[in-house]
C-alpha cells in the first residue's frame, strides 16, 4: 500500500516542514520525486520509531540520525544471519 | 493494568522531572526497534510508556493518587514498530551496507549477504548547450565545458556528433540533497555551418570551382578537405557536377569513416575574355552532340 504525502502527514502525525526536514536528512526515503513523493508502510512505521526516538527516548536531533543507521545495520546483519541460517538448513 | 508507580519504579512522591528521566531511561533500553529480536520487548515498552502517559498527566496523576480512579484504561493505541518491516525491507531502500564494507572486500558470501548499496535520493541533471563547428564534428574535439560551480571540465566531443546530441557527463550535475550520487550534466550540442563544408549523414559535401581551362585538360588542384588540404587530380574533360570521392575523407568515424565528396564547378572567368570568345566563334566542334537531348519532348 502507498501512501501520498498529504496521506502520510496525518497519519504520521507530522507536519510537512518537518517531514520535509526528515527527507533531507534522509531519515526517511520515499519513493519518486518531489511532487510525486510514495510512502509506504515501512516509511510510517519508521516515521512512528523517529517519533519514539525523539519523545520517548530523549534522542536529540544529531543522535537520532546515528540512532537510525545504526538500526539499519543491525537490520542488515540480521537479514543476512537469517539468510545464513537459511543455507546452512538448506 | 499495573500500578503506573510500580511499572516505572519510581516512588508516589517522585517529582515530574524525575519520573521523565527514569521514563527515558526505561524507554531506551526497551524500546522494540533498539531490540529488534526481542518479543519481551513490546510488551515491556507498552507498559512503561502507558504508565508514563499515565503519570505524564497531572490531572490523571492526581486522581489517581487521590483513589478517584485506577491505571485502567492507559493503554496507548497499537503501534506497529518499525521492526516488524525491516526484517523484511524488500526493496533495501533502508539497507546500509556501507558498514561491513570490511566483510564485503574480503568475502564474496558477505559481499552478496551485506553487499546492497543504500539508494539515495539523486541530484537533478542539469543542461548545458554548446555550440560546436561542424569541422569539430566531424573530426571529434576536445572542449572545455564550464560548469554550474565555477569549475571547468574537459569535454571530448566524439567524431560523428549530431545536431541536438545529448552528451553526459556522469555525477556532474547538481549534490545531492544528502548522501546520494549527484546528477549529471547532459550537454546538448548544436552544430554551426560551416562555410563550404555540408554534412550528409557520414560523408561530407563540398562545391570545388575550377576553371574551364582545368576542366577541359585535366589538373592537379589543391582541395581542402575536413583534415587539411589535398592535392586531388581532375581528369580531363570533366563536366561541371562530376563528383569526385575522396573515400575516408568524411566523418572520422573510428571504424567506418566516412567520404568527402567534391562536386566540380566550372567557372568561367569573371572578365569577359576576348580571346576566349574569339576562339570559340570560329571554332565548330566536330560531330556536335545534342546535349539537352533529355529534355526533348
Amino acid at each position: 500500500m502507498t501512501l501520498t504525502l498529504s496521506d502520510f502527514v496525518t497519519r504520521a502525525k507530522i507536519d510537512r516542514a518537518t517531514l520535509e526536514i526528515w527527507i533531507e536528512e534522509e531519515w526517511l526515503l520515499p519513493r519518486g520525486r518531489f511532487d510525486t513523493l510514495e510512502f509506504s508502510e515501512t516509511d510510517l512505521a519508521r516515521a512512528q520509531l523517529i517519533q519514539n526516538l525523539i519523545d520517548d527516548l530523549g534522542v536529540n536531533t544529531e543522535g537520532v540520525g546515528v540512532a537510525l543507521h545504526l538500526i539499519d545495520q543491525v537490520h542488515d546483519l540480521r537479514r543476512a544471519l537469517v539468510e545464513l541460517t537459511r543455507r546452512r538448513r538448506s | 493494568m499495573k500500578d503506573p508507580y510500580e511499572a516505572l519504579g519510581v516512588a508516589r512522591t517522585a517529582p515530574n522531572e524525575e519520573i521523565k528521566k527514569v521514563y527515558r531511561r526505561l524507554a531506551r533500553k526497551h524500546h522494540p526497534d533498539v531490540n529488534p529480536g526481542d518479543k519481551e520487548a513490546e510488551a515491556k515498552f507498552k507498559e512503561i510508556s502507558a504508565a508514563y502517559d499515565f503519570l505524564s498527566d497531572p490531572e490523571k496523576r492526581r486522581r489517581f493518587d487521590a483513589g478517584e480512579i485506577d491505571a485502567s484504561g492507559a493503554e496507548r493505541p497499537q503501534q506497529k514498530y518499525y521492526r516488524d518491516f525491516a526484517a523484511e525491507d524488500g526493496d533495501g531502500r533502508y539497507a546500509s551496507g556501507s558498514g561491513f564494507a570490511d566483510f564485503a572486500d574480503t568475502d564474496e558470501l558477505f559481499a552478496e549477504l551485506l553487499g546492497r548499496r543504500r539508494r539515495s535520493a539523486r541530484g537533478a541533471d542539469l543542461q548545458a548547450q554548446l555550440a560546436v563547428d561542424l569541422l569539430e564534428a566531424i573530426t571529434g574535439a576536445s572542449r572545455q565545458l564550464p560548469l554550474p560551480d565555477g569549475s571547468t571540465i574537459s569535454l571530448t566531443i566524439p567524431p560523428g556528433v549530431e545536431d541536438g546530441q545529448v552528451l553526459r557527463l556522469k555525477g556532474k550535475g547538481a549534490a545531492a540533497p544528502g548522501e546520494g550520487s549527484p546528477g549529471d550534466l547532459m550537454a546538448v550540442i548544436s552544430i554551426r555551418p560551416h562555410r563550404f563544408f555540408r554534412r550528409e549523414g557520414n560523408d561530407v559535401r563540398i562545391d570545388l570551382p575550377i576553371t574551364l581551362k582545368e576542366a577541359v585538360l585535366g589538373a592537379k588542384v589543391k582541395a581542402p578537405t575536413p583534415s587539411g588540404v589535398v592535392v586531388l587530380t581532375v581528369p580531363k574533360g570533366s563536366t561541371s557536377g562530376t563528383v569526385l570521392r575522396l573515400k575516408g575523407k568524411g566523418v572520422a568515424l573510428p571504424k567506418s569513416p566516412g567520404d568527402l565528396l567534391v562536386t566540380l564547378k566550372v567557372a568561367l572567368p569573371k572578365e569577359p575574355d576576348a580571346e576566349l570568345e574569339a576562339f570559340l566563334a570560329t571554332w565548330s566542334p566536330k560531330g556536335e552532340e545534342d546535349v539537352r537531348k533529355e529534355f526533348a519532348p
